[in-house]
């Protein structure tokens, strides 16, 4: 009983003595654990674990490879400027070409064009009719008037324009012109009316052998474009 | 006494076997921080000797033992944690010192017990 006791107490005061060391060794045991882990799955290639000189050389690399893209990028971007700078010109030229296809267009006679100009009227009676002569030396006369649209019946007289007379009737383009034949100008009106009307002119000419003809000016004379094809199959 | 060192045993090995055991199944920590911990490693192995060869020497006390085992511990990491905050590898100095320390501390174990082995072999010739 007396020996139990003894070793009883023995036990319990040495007791927090063993449950330290107990602590203790669980402590330096469980972080020796993780130390290992952690140092055996370390990638030696991941950033996180690289020595700070490793890391600098990297860095230098980078610093190095930086400056050759950054160089490379002012290069592109100079090249970008000059791209722009050729597209501008590009466009400006486009520009000048659209422009210019405007005119010859309209000098072609390829688009509907308006302006100051006069409008003549010829009527077949029954003592005289019109013939694509009689009309050919009115447009004669308007062109060297300076007309710039000249059209007939709202067919346009370009340069392939042809006036002839198939039997009866009167063909401008290749398409049957009847009386009364309205003729539009476009230029300055009146120099245009001056030019027609003067003595001895066609006006008077035409009165004089019995055509019906009246003539106005107008402020906004609309001609319609050539409504035909122009190709050229043998001009080079 | 006996039971003390009974007591003391079971307590290293189910320290060690708990420890073990959780070790293995803790999570890894990050780069950052597994100087510390091998510090303080290095820290608790230098107690531990310190303790060993004291015990032999005769002067063990388990109040200094315990207060060095993790005092140490913490200071080292402590001037590591100041370390890198200095930017100075003070921690290479801690482990200098404490490694230092351990191979003094073995050399008193090794040859306390060369000299015990000596002195019995002695003995037996003599008795012989």
């Amino acid at each position: 009983m007396n020996d139990k006791t003894k070793k009883l107490k023995i036990d319990k005061s040495k007791l927090p003595v063993s449950i330290t060391i107990g602590i203790m060794c669980f402590i330096i045991v469980y972080i020796m654990c993780i130390q290992f882990k952690t140092a055996g799955s370390i990638e030696e290639s991941s950033i996180e674990t690289m020595r700070e000189n490793e890391l600098r050389e990297a860095l230098a690399n980078w610093k190095l490879e930086y400056e050759e893209i950054y160089i490379e990028l002012e290069n592109n971007k100079d090249k970008i400027k000059e791209y722009e700078g050729k597209m501008a010109s590009n466009e400006e030229a486009g520009e000048l070409l659209e422009e210019e296809y405007k005119n010859a267009k309209m000098l072609l006679g390829l688009t509907d064009v308006q302006g100051t100009g006069i409008v003549i009227t010829l009527t077949d009676n029954s003592e005289s009719k019109f013939t694509s002569e009689n009309l050919m030396h009115l447009i004669n006369e308007l062109n060297s008037a300076g007309a710039e649209a000249i059209s007939i019946n709202d067919q346009r007289i370009v340069s392939m324009t042809d006036i002839v007379d198939v039997g009866e009737f009167i063909m401008v383009n290749g398409k049957r012109v009847t009386s009364p034949y309205t003729i539009k100008a476009i230029g300055d009106s009146t120099y245009l009316q001056s030019a027609l009307s003067i003595k001895k002119g066609y006006l008077d000419e035409y009165k004089t052998d019995g055509y019906t003809i009246s003539m106005t000016t107008d402020n906004n004379v609309t001609i319609n474009k050539y409504e035909g094809e122009m190709t050229l199959n043998y001009v080079k | 006494m006996k039971g003390l060192i009974k007591l003391i045993v079971i307590a290293i090995i189910l320290g060690c076997l708990i420890g073990a055991i959780l070790g293995i199944n803790a999570p890894v920590i990050s780069y950052t921080y597994s100087k510390y911990l091998a510090i303080a490693i290095v820290a608790a192995l230098d107690s531990i000797f310190g303790g060993i060869s004291s015990t032999l020497k005769g002067n063990f006390d388990f109040k200094v033992f315990v207060s060095g085992f993790f005092g140490n511990a913490i200071l080292s990491m402590l001037l590591t944690f100041l370390g890198d905050k200095l930017n100075i590898d003070i921690y290479l100095a801690a482990i200098v010192v404490f490694v230092n320390r351990m191979f003094l501390n073995l050399t008193i174990i090794r040859k306390y017990y060369i000299e015990k082995i000596w002195t019995k072999t002695k003995e037996v010739k003599k008795i012989d």
